[in-house]
């Protein structure tokens, strides 16, 4: 099942890629029907779920015997949400780029390509095959923005590659020095295996692994790649990019650094805790400078994915329980910020915040789902942001991290609060400018698109157990093996 | 007399070779000699594969039926098959020549790959390189080219002398020149000194830094389909012939080592940084060869048989891309502009470059990954931390200059005025066996790793 949930993307992108050239509107429908479906299996997934009953729906055989890399799928508490995340905004995804009219095959297979990358690699459970995935991502990724982003495409295409390149090498030679030590590949195995090594070692694989990851992530001072990428990448590409590449940064400190090198991280959550508030100040203080729209809610992604490392270098149950649901609230939220973006952008043809103003008389659908998912970015109570910030700030006091650490980061709460709000005071309120003059609302597809979000984000702010009981047997489980 | 029926892909290359020389007078023509010597290659390349292994063979002393052997033939047949195939396609001007002497060059290269004593090395060295040397100037109107071939012949010359050299001493160390009886144990400084010299006249050969000076040169000066068969057939054999005669001398000096890690890091950095500024793809190519052969030798600084044999299998990984990119390069032309806009022009010729380049990059699942992995798994295990950081770190330097050409072929506007090659049926047949070679042995890397199995002394 797994199996079809990961390769259903490929053999989709495969048909787009044949597809004739003169039928330029089929593509986005096998997209449409291979996202649906793909998404319909994940759903299946989560509803036979068996909670806390560790890792599930496990496929296994073996790939290249000689050196024991297998073949080895399987989910659990914590790659369960993700892959919902990952089914849900990529089928989002290819609703809200049905009006992509330049190379539509091209497109198209490159979005159901990167789909088979981030399923897969959440699922993956030997580190091969997880490699395999990571890096299989790079490649439909620097496609869309090269091909589909805005004026510096190739530049902010380039660096994205290079960038997350140098940090996932990185990790593949930590991937095998592990291999060396113990003699598997096995994830599973290697989360009892890890710990037993000494800890000098562990402390050199962490680092190999924290480059890898944290560029993902991305960690202050590893982002730089970030903004460039988001901006210039096209709408669906940014959502999919916020929504669900930089949770693979996190989620491989969950499923790898932390459980296979406890001690390691022990040493280092100091400096991952430190890293992370920079990272969520650092990201709300230039988020107030920015003039761009899209690169004000890049920015607050380098804040909010601060507070989930936050959570992570708790080691508390908490805080990973914190960690999954910032992870996932930034997923809907931001891939929804995105998406919202995008439909401004396209009737506004700016994204100059100085520009737009006064949505709210012109298009008041549109001006109350920015709000709506504004109050959702910053955190409020009721919604989806605020769970995973309150369990992260919560984790990390508990935790014997320095309180300081803590009350920092609630600045970055603070901050955040402002810049969006400011943001929604320009942009939404006002006098309507001339750029958005006779605009229509949101049409009926485009609410299609945010609806199942703004649903979530409701649903798991005011239910936090919807999310919460997935993740916090497996947030436990590594909680025990870090010794919190 | 069954041992003899061994050798009949080499007689068939040998047949094909002759033909060539004498299509004046056959059926085809001088197109008929390139048809010629893709049929007979490709038959000896199925052949190849149905043989058994481990056996004795017609002159056990000299030749080796191994693993490792087997591998190499069918390799360099499949990519010689490609190139007989391309070459029938596209093919301008007169190509019997070039043929006949790939051919030889190829069966050279066979018999290198499987030489198990230093005399029958050396003849089968220069007879795969030799040819070589004419079909880099293969137009004499061409002064770069003629340039590049002489320079390529005045080193490989040198270069074979040192070895020689090298050989000679292993020689007087051994008593004898069959692979099983050299033993270096307890010949100190001159043993250290044989595997010094003979291994710095294959390497060169190989075109490892410092010895590659000659490589960007003879490239850029050839044309690129020549080009195409240079980089690829000849450097797989030296692989196999250099890992071979390593895996008999079997130093274990930390000496040797550490002047393998250093030729081995110096090609690596050199390779990549030179190849970061060019924009003639022959020349990328020739020092992107520089720096893969350098990855090649991660394996060999570990001195053990399992490096030796990661070592081997990247050099097939690296082949058959390197292969299908001059291919590409031959068709449209060798500037970086040439290939601007392909992916509008020639959608499945782009696409297929592209793979084989994030091959070379090192991406999964390609077969350039499962080298690499198989590389950094031996040397970090031989303790070469630092030189696989330097290897990783490089290999992202690669991926600078490989995307300039993805770039290119993607997103760059059509140079005015550029003619691009029309669709050909062979030529578009032998790309396909490259990107089944890239994809395929990446995804059946484990079996086929496996299959090789080791060098038999």
């Amino acid at each position: 099942m797994l199996t079809f949930i990961v390769f259903l993307p490929l053999v989709g992108a495969a048909i787009c890629a044949l597809l004739p050239k003169d039928r330029p509107t089929w593509p986005r429908w096998v997209a449409l029907a291979v996202t649906t479906v793909d998404l319909a299996l994940v759903a299946w997934v989560v509803s036979r779920f068996q909670i806390g009953a560790g890792h599930q729906f496990a496929e296994k055989f073996a790939w290249v015997p000689a050196v024991d890399i297998n073949y080895s799928l399987a989910v659990d508490g914590l790659s369960l949400p993700m892959l919902v995340l990952s089914a849900l905004l990529t089928f989002l995804a290819v609703i809200a780029s049905f009006k992509i009219e330049s190379k539509p095959k091209f497109y198209f297979a490159m979005l159901l390509l990167l789909q088979v990358g981030t399923n897969g690699v959440f699922l993956a459970l030997d580190f091969v095959l997880f490699y395999v995935f990571w890096e299989l991502v790079l490649v439909p990724m620097y496609f869309l923005i090269a091909q589909w982003g805005g004026e510096r495409r190739e530049y902010a295409a380039i660096k994205f590659f290079l960038y997350t390149l140098l940090g996932s090498v990185f990790m593949l030679v930590g991937i095998i020095a592990l291999y060396l030590k113990t003699g598997s590949f096995d994830m599973l195995k290697l989360s009892v295996l890890g710990g037993l090594l000494p800890p000098g070692f562990q402390n050199w694989v962490f680092l190999a692994f924290f480059l890898g990851f944290a560029v993902k992530v991305p960690m202050w001072p590893l982002h730089t790649w970030l903004p460039d990428a988001h901006v210039e990448a096209p709408t669906a590409a940014s959502a999919l990019l916020a929504g669900v590449l930089l949770k693979m940064g996190t989620y491989g400190f969950l499923r790898v650094s932390l459980p296979m090198l406890p001690d390691a991280f022990a040493s280092w959550r100091w400096f991952l805790a430190v890293l992370a508030m920079i990272s969520i100040l650092y990201g709300a203080i230039v988020a107030f400078a920015q003039t761009d729209l899209k690169k004000l809610v890049a920015y607050s992604s380098v804040s909010h994915m601060g507070f989930a490392m936050l959570g992570i270098a708790s080691g508390t149950a908490l805080g990973i329980n914190g960690a999954m649901a910032v992870n996932f609230s930034h997923g809907l939220v931001t891939g929804l910020l995105f998406f919202l973006v995008g439909m401004i952008y396209e009737r506004a043809h700016t994204r100059e915040i100085a520009r737009i103003s006064g949505i709210a008389g012109q298009m008041p659908v549109l001006a109350g789902l920015l709000a709506f998912t504004s109050f959702a970015s910053m955190g409020l109570p009721g919604l989806s942001g605020f769970v995973g910030e309150f369990l992260s700030l919560l984790g990390a006091w508990q935790s014997d991290l320095s309180r300081w650490v803590v009350v920092v980061s609630v600045l970055g709460v603070l901050l955040g609060a402002a810049y969006i709000l400011w943001m929604v005071q320009r942009v939404v309120m006002g006098q309507p400018s001339h750029t958005i003059a006779d605009c229509a609302d949101v049409t009926p597809v485009e609410l299609m698109v945010a609806s199942p979000l703004v649903f979530l984000v409701v649903a798991v702010g005011l239910n936090w157990d919807l999310l919460l009981r997935y993740t916090d047997p497996a947030a436990r489980a590594v909680a025990k093996i870090v010794g919190f | 007399m069954t041992g003899y029926a061994l050798l009949i892909p080499e007689l068939l290359v040998l047949a094909g070779a002759f033909w060539a020389l004498f299509a004046e007078l056959l059926p085809g023509r001088d197109r008929g000699s390139a048809w010629a010597g893709f049929s007979l290659t490709a038959a000896a390349a199925v052949i190849a594969v149905l043989q058994p292994v481990a056996v004795a063979g017609p002159f056990p002393e000299q030749l080796a039926f191994d693993g490792p052997a087997r591998f190499a033939r069918v390799t360099i047949l499949v990519l010689t098959a490609a190139w007989m195939l391309w070459t029938a396609g596209r093919g301008a001007g007169r190509m019997r020549e070039a043929v006949s002497l790939a051919l030889f060059a190829v069966l050279g290269a066979m018999l290198m790959a499987g030489a198990r004593e230093l005399v029958t090395l050396v003849l089968a060295i220069e007879l795969a390189t030799m040819p070589a040397y004419v079909l880099i100037g293969y137009r004499k109107d061409n002064v770069l080219g003629l340039e590049g071939a002489l320079k390529y012949f005045l080193l490989s010359l040198l270069t074979s002398l040192v070895m020689l050299y090298g050989f000679s001493f292993l020689y007087g160390i051994s008593g004898s020149t069959l692979y099983a009886e050299i033993d270096l144990t307890g010949a100190g400084v001159l043993g250290l000194i044989a595997v010094l010299f003979s291994m710095v006249g294959l390497l060169a050969k190989l075109s490892a830094a410092p010895f590659h000076y000659w490589a960007p040169d003879a490239y850029a000066g050839a044309q690129p389909w020549t080009v195409a068969f240079v980089s690829s057939v000849p450097k797989v054999a030296g692989a196999f012939a250099a890992m071979r005669l390593l895996a008999t001398m079997a130093p274990d000096t930390a000496s040797m080592s550490m002047v393998l890690a250093v030729i081995a890091g110096g090609s690596i950095l050199l390779g990549n940084l030179g190849a970061l500024t060019q924009t003639d793809i022959r020349r990328m190519m020739a020092y992107s060869g520089v720096a893969h052969t350098g990855y090649l030798l991660l394996g060999a600084v570990t001195l053990t048989t399992g490096g030796y044999i990661a070592a081997v299998f990247y050099a097939v990984a690296y082949a058959f891309p390197s292969l299908g990119v001059m291919l590409v390069t031959a068709e449209e032309g060798p500037a970086l502009a040439d290939l601007n806009g392909l992916s509008s022009r020639r959608p499945a010729a782009a696409w297929a470059t592209a793979v084989m380049l994030l091959s070379l990059i090192g991406i999964p699942p390609l077969v350039g990954f499962f080298g690499k992995l198989f590389l950094f798994q031996a040397a970090l295990s031989g303790g070469q931390t630092v030189l696989v950081v330097l290897a990783v770190t490089m290999s992202v330097v690669s991926a600078g200059y490989y995307l300039r050409i993805v770039r290119a072929m993607f997103f760059a506007e059509e140079e005015p005025g550029h003619r691009g090659a029309a669709l050909n049926r062979p030529a578009a047949v032998a790309l396909t066996m490259c990107i089944i070679a890239v994809v395929g042995i990446g995804l059946f890397a484990g079996p086929l790793f496996q299959a090789m199995g080791t060098f038999l002394r």
